[in-house]
């Protein structure tokens, strides 16, 4: 399929306008129809023995390799006929074929409109020479020589040059997040805010002490391939540790079976630095099953049956968060949640007692372990934060001041256009 | 008959609501269960009325429905089934009238599906359209007017693989014809040729997957049907202009009916939809008088 | 479901009812219901994952039917040697090897992902937040404002190399208030569709099961 470009409403025109184009010469012919006549009228220096005058034919007509492409597109470009916008002024379009550099016919591939000198032709075999013509044409229908392109051969790049932003600013953040761990490493002292959440952690679990009741954590429903799983981990040591200090009891079913060995050897971990291994009870860390609903309905058991005063929530949730939520509040249990699924938030934050958000789970963890892998990523990112909010500040300020509903200047407009292109703005 | 009992039981299932307000305030709040029973009331009584609500098309609704009503017959349209029947009270109405639209204004479809009862899907509902007379009329013949493409296993990966080559994803149709037989299939090679991908999508892969990969790396053009619940997370591709059109959740269905002026299921079970929202809310409030009602017993 | 049997729609319905059951509370119905469902629906996606992944895929890929006009793809056997590297997982001296194919599929993914989301999710979505502030009515002034502010806020709320202190508190509360509104809306919707789903059963349940049960008796 062939189009002078994806967007152009000339696609949508071309079949309805051949075929007036058609209907318009058969009527043209017959010299007794007012058509005719209005034909004639529309076409300028005519006469009665130059009825349907011929235009010149575009000149020039050359054929490239679209650049940056799988080897599917080719730039055809010519010189409009001139007769076009000067001369007869009759030229109402341009045809445009394409053969094989083998092939002796050319095939249509598309037309354009008068005034337009180029086309990129789609839809071609990679590695094949193809050889383009191009005809203008009249609303008399009458057409022009016809002028044939070098030939040219269809490549594949390796490169997309039109990416190079994209690129630049992808250097640029993971760079940062790559600097900042290698920083850490270094044991350089790295700031990172408090997060609000994690004070309540402590309290939760003083309370769960005090009310002689155990603790749930659920690290999430996915295994130990995603980062959320991780992130909840961390935090299970950090509550893990204070539970074995409280000498209060914490409970951890999984859904995945790596998550519970996961989580065995973190608690272990814990217990042991708290220095109360003799606490730390394997049995309480143990795998459920893993159909979703099927391990929902045994922690909802596990919460009415063992009414625990605490639960946390951190991990990769689905459909199952707010039935957990809404079953740890009926047993009135203070609940602390954390996901980054955007879906799921709203019900830990309508449900919870306290929600970390999106990031702050990452955040937590990383505040938490001290870990130089995590806390890099996260100073990292908040480089990409400050180039995106700068990118918002300066593209609203420039299009306000050169766009017409705003000041109307310019200057501010083109460069609001180049600086928006950078983001892709405008393709 | 049935529809002036439900809309008499219907009113009295309202204005019952004072008793429990009443009750609420008196410091006696009702058992989850009674709420349980109104939900149940508010949806399944309006299902026997004879009363369709009135729609208005929302910009993104008829932002899509302009797109279609502007392709030309016989437009490549790639149709994305990615949902499983879970999903199908909201998605499928969506599904018919698309098939209704696209057979009528004689489009060629192609079908196929990165969830494995996508396709199935796709096929009830096509089974749905052809029950319309003026559907039938038109008749689309399989493989000429449209083709099913199965499902293919692979997550987004076959939206990528699938913009070097559609064949090399999908090599047979449902029906084991050779890709290269199939005559609706013919000079289609990758995305280049499609003019449209219209998704159905109730997660992942879905909606989000077809706009990351077919739309910002290939350059289709895509419109999507998503339930309410996937609906927030993908209105910022909308905004992004990264689609052209979002029918959302079942009021999404009702308003595509609306403006392709094709009634279905979506515009009747609306009433219910309508019905039970307001249930909700009124006891949203109740919800709420209890609460501050025992907080002020609390502070007394 | 155009083409299902009196019989299946029947069984359709008593299960629906059983595990609405659960409303009441917690009942041997309910838990039959629920066990037969866990039990179809493993069933159903080990058929399926066979069918799809092992036959259609790997099998008529690898051994196209005779006439059929389609070639072979001999790739597909890279991805069956490392699905049959996933199966070490199960002898203890060589389940190290069942790391290998997930090291391919994480690395696969995370390569993909990166550009997909940089440039959808970041790129894409600066570009669209890039509008004039002022705009022809004052309804969308007041929009442009808000989604500028709303994003600016919010990325400044998950900024975490400063104190949330003075104006970039300020903001960061701003932000938090403009997250709350969001998932508002959110809950909304899903309450929107999990009302349809109750509804769809509702349909099923007066239309097709009781018609099918007048029909059946």
């Amino acid at each position: 399929m062939s189009q002078p470009n994806q967007n152009s409403p000339f696609c949508k025109i071309f079949p309805t306008l051949l075929s007036a184009l058609f209907l318009f010469t058969i009527l043209a012919s017959s010299p007794k129809t007012l058509f005719a006549q209005d034909a004639e009228t529309s076409v300028i220096d005519s006469t009665l023995e130059n009825l349907v005058p011929i235009p010149a034919r575009p000149a020039n007509v050359k054929a490239k390799d679209h650049v940056y492409d799988i080897g599917e597109k080719v730039d055809v470009s010519w010189e409009l006929s001139p007769d076009d916008t000067t001369g007869l002024r009759n030229v109402v379009g341009y045809i445009i074929s394409r053969r094989l550099d083998t092939a002796s016919d050319f095939d249509s591939v598309g037309a354009v409109f008068s005034r337009i000198a180029s086309l990129t032709d789609i839809g071609l075999t990679k590695g094949e020479s193809y050889q383009y013509a191009v005809t203008a044409y009249t609303s008399a229908g009458a057409v022009s020589e016809t002028s044939v392109s070098n030939s040219v051969t269809t490549e594949q790049e390796w490169f997309d040059g039109d990416k190079f932003w994209q690129v630049l600013l992808l250097v640029i953040i993971a760079g940062s997040v790559a600097y900042f761990i290698y920083h850490a490493k270094k044991g350089k002292p790295m700031f990172l805010r408090k997060i609000a959440g994690l004070q309540a952690v402590e309290e939760a679990i003083g309370r769960a002490t005090e009310m002689g009741r155990p603790i749930l954590f659920i690290p999430g429903i996915h295994d130990m391939d995603d980062v959320q799983t991780i992130a909840g981990m961390t935090i299970l040591a950090k509550v893990a540790k204070q539970v074995a200090e409280y000498e209060s009891r914490i409970f951890v079913p999984t859904r995945a079976s790596l998550a519970m060995t996961a989580a065995r050897e973190t608690v272990r971990e814990a217990y042991m630095t708290a220095g109360r291994i003799d606490a730390y009870r394997s049995d309480d860390i143990y795998y459920v099953t893993d159909e979703q609903f099927g391990y929902v309905a045994a922690v909802n058991g596990i919460m009415t049956r063992d009414k625990p005063a605490t639960c946390f929530y951190l991990g990769a949730f689905f459909a199952e968060s707010l039935i957990l939520a809404e079953t740890g509040n009926s047993i009135g249990a203070i609940q602390i949640a954390g996901t980054a699924m955007p879906a799921q938030l709203p019900f830990f934050v309508a449900a919870c007692d306290y929600t970390l958000i999106g990031e702050e789970l990452f955040a937590a963890s990383a505040y938490l372990s001290e870990d130089p892998k995590q806390m890099g990523s996260l100073k990292g990112q908040d480089v990409g934060k400050v180039v995106a909010m700068a990118a918002i500040l300066i593209g609203a300020v420039l299009a306000t001041l050169g766009s017409e509903e705003g000041m109307n200047i310019e200057t501010f407009n083109s460069a609001f256009h180049a600086f928006w292109g950078v983001f892709g703005g405008g393709e | 008959m049935a529809h002036n009992l439900a809309l008499i039981g219907l009113v009295l299932t309202g204005l019952s609501l004072i008793y429990v307000l009443y009750r609420t305030i008196a410091g006696n709040p009702v058992d989850r269960r009674v709420v349980f029973i109104y939900v149940a009331l508010a949806a399944g009584l309006p299902l026997f009325m004879d009363l369709l609500p009135p729609v208005t098309v929302t910009p993104d609704v008829q932002a899509l429905v302009d797109v279609l009503e502007e392709l030309p017959p016989h437009s490549k349209v790639l149709a994305a089934f990615d949902y499983d029947p879970p999903s199908a009270p909201e998605l499928q109405p969506m599904a018919v009238a698309f098939f209704k639209f696209a057979f009528k204004k004689k489009l060629d479809v192609i079908i196929v599906g990165l969830w494995p009862q996508g396709p199935q899907q796709a096929n009830d509902a096509i089974a749905t359209a052809l029950l319309d007379s003026s559907v039938m009329a038109a008749g689309p013949i399989y493989g000429e007017d449209y083709v099913n493409l199965g499902f293919q296993s692979g997550n987004e990966f076959v939206i990528q693989r699938m913009g070097s080559g559609f064949k090399a994803m999908f090599p047979r149709d449902e029906r084991q014809t050779p890709y290269d037989s199939i005559p609706v299939l013919q000079n289609i090679v990758n995305f280049s040729n499609i003019d449209f991908v219209m998704n159905f999508s109730s997660g992942k892969p879905g909606t989000i997957e077809w706009v990351q990969i077919a739309v910002d790396r290939f350059g289709a053009r895509l419109g999507a049907g998503n339930t309410a619940v996937q609906a927030p997370q993908v209105y910022p591709y909308l905004r992004a202009k990264q689609m052209v059109g979002l029918l959302g959740g079942m009021s999404g269905a009702a308003e595509f009916e609306k403006a392709l002026s094709m009634p279905g299921n979506g515009s009747i079970m609306l009433l219910s939809q309508i019905s039970t929202h307001a249930i909700v809310i009124l006891f949203i409030i109740i919800g709420n008088t209890a609460y501050f009602r025992t907080r002020k017993r609390k502070n007394d | 479901m155009p083409d299902a049997s009196p019989i299946g729609i029947f069984i359709a319905g008593l299960l629906t009812l059983g595990i609405f059951s659960f409303l009441y509370k917690d009942n041997p119905v309910y838990k039959v219901c629920e066990a037969i469902f866990i039990g179809v629906s493993a069933a159903y996606w080990a058929v399926e994952y066979f069918y799809s992944a092992l036959y259609r895929k790997f099998w008529l890929g690898v051994f196209p039917p005779a006439g059929s006009g389609v070639e072979a793809d001999l790739l597909l056997w890279g991805g069956a040697i490392l699905g049959a590297l996933m199966l070490c997982r199960m002898i203890p001296k060589i389940n190290w090897l069942s790391r290998w194919p997930l090291a391919f599929i994480v690395g696969a993914t995370a390569g993909l992902y990166m550009m997909l989301f940089f440039v959808s999710n970041a790129m894409k979505q600066i570009e669209s937040t890039m509008q004039p502030l002022i705009q022809d009515s004052l309804l969308e002034t007041l929009g442009s404002f808000t989604i500028a502010i709303g994003t600016i806020t919010g990325l400044i709320y998950f900024f975490f190399s400063k104190e949330h202190k003075g104006i970039f508190g300020g903001a960061a509360k701003v932000g938090i208030w403009v997250l709350m509104v969001t998932f508002g809306a959110s809950f909304g919707y899903t309450v929107m569709s999990r009302m349809s789903l109750l509804i769809g059963r509702m349909d099923f349940l007066f239309n097709s099961w009781a018609t099918n049960f007048g029909q059946m008796f």
